[in-house]
């Protein structure tokens, strides 16, 4: 085998560059050169050609996804204050939690922010309910139907949480709002019920703090606060409602999400 | 794909498998926590992998003794020379027909330092250069352990008829 313009004549060589050549690695000069080479050396060429098959044979393999164990307990890490660095408020601790946030959510620019701690977090969606409820209108997207509400959420903020209208039920979807919570910007959903209306804010579980084992239910600044979660997203329903009658609302949601599976 | 599953996917080869790359991929991220500050800029995915192996060579020292490199690891042009012989596409064809099960069995076979590059190119798809700056190895040692690793699959995927 004798080479022309500078190509390796060993072919072990030529071998351990044809790795690189599949691998899109090589230098468009040494790319071109050994592209020309194999034009006309067919072991050669075969062996691309199995370089190849076993490459996309790999990629095809099945991956081991994180067990919701192992995703509790890495979170779980952003919250113990002995795993933490020494000092709490320098640029090390803030880019640690948000570290923490995209090892858990991935491609995390978004959520790569910061988590909120779980009682500010009960304030804040307080306080964003109770502007709502004061403001001209609760929503900045008013519509029952969801193939309107989740494209616009996903437009304005890449996040579409369900949002399916339970009028049948007596809790019709009113609409769409973006609220800020800590840092985070949150898609809320607002159902009415008789004169009171519902909050629904639905946070990526990755970004919400410590997840909640099935429905909980507390107050917050007078009003009834429940939180539970689904695969995707950890939810917070407020409201001035009874807390029966927001408890009910919740078993409509979590029934439908059931259905979707 | 997110950092977490792709630091799971390479401390399961590492460990060869998924429960104890969970305990791995913990210990992983607890180092990254606390050591924050060793994190220079550049790929956080790179720097997350270098700190998923230091974590798994630990785990390996203390559960299955030290890790071995060939001391032929260089020296093997010759043999990949000889490698696979066909020039037609046969075996292309039957490494592509391979069923999961039987690539896996091949890859945890492989000696460590080829498996762990392999594993970095094909299944984390880092490029040479990451994969050189997180083993601490020149680009050349790479692409030799890349190729090896790569020609004895090839060789037990394509040529599995002929063995039996």
């Amino acid at each position: 085998m004798t080479e022309r313009d500078g190509q390796p004549i060993d072919p072990g060589e030529a071998r351990l560059l044809l790795h690189a050549l599949v691998d899109g690695e090589l230098d468009a000069a040494s790319a071109s050169a050994l592209e020309r080479r194999l034009a006309t050396d067919a072991p050669l060429a075969a062996e691309r050609a199995r370089i190849v098959a076993l490459r996309s044979a790999m990629r095809q393999l099945p991956r081991p996804e994180p067990s919701a164990d192992l995703r509790r307990r890495v979170i779980a890490i952003g919250t113990d204050a002995s795993a933490r660095p020494r000092r709490s408020f320098d640029w090390r601790a803030l880019a640690a939690t948000a570290l923490i946030a995209s090892l858990v959510a991935g491609g995390g620019t978004y959520w790569g922010v910061s988590r909120v701690a779980p009682q500010d977090m009960a304030g804040d969606i307080a306080s964003n309910h109770r502007r709502a409820l004061i403001a001209p209108t609760p929503v900045d997207m008013a519509s029952s139907d969801r193939h309107q509400v989740k494209p616009w959420l996903d437009a304005k903020i890449g996040l579409s949480p369900p949002a399916d209208d339970f009028a049948r039920d007596g809790f019709p979807l009113v609409g769409a709002r973006i609220d800020v919570i800590g840092n985070l910007v949150a898609p809320t959903l607002v159902y009415r019920h008789n004169e009171h209306l519902i909050s629904v804010v639905a946070l990526p579980r990755a970004a919400s703090p410590q997840p909640p084992a099935g429905p909980s239910g507390s107050s917050a600044r007078g009003f009834s606060l429940v939180t539970w979660e689904d695969r995707a997203f950890t939810y917070w329903a407020i409201s001035d409602l009874e807390r029966a009658e927001l408890d009910a609302f919740v078993r409509l949601f979590q029934a439908r999400a059931a259905e979707k599976g | 794909m997110p950092h977490l599953a792709d630091a799971l996917a390479f401390a399961r080869w590492l460990t060869g498998n998924a429960h104890d790359a969970e305990d791995v991929v913990q210990e992983a991220c607890l180092r990254a926590y606390a050591g924050i500050g060793t994190y220079a800029g550049g790929s956080a995915r790179a720097w997350l992998l270098a700190i998923v192996r230091n974590a798994c060579h630990t785990w390996l020292a203390k559960n299955r003794g030290p890790m071995l490199v060939p001391l032929d690891e260089v020296t093997d042009a010759d043999l990949l020379a000889a490698g696979s012989s066909g020039d037609d596409d046969a075996e292309a064809a039957m490494i592509a027909r391979a069923d999961a099960a039987e690539i896996e069995a091949a890859i945890a076979a492989l000696p460590p330092p080829f498996r762990e590059v392999l594993v970095l190119r094909d299944i984390n798809g880092l490029g040479y250069r990451e994969i050189a700056d997180l083993i601490s190895a020149p680009i050349g040692t790479v692409m030799s352990r890349l190729s090896r690793a790569r020609t004895i699959l090839i060789r037990q995927l394509g040529g599995r008829n002929d063995r039996a």
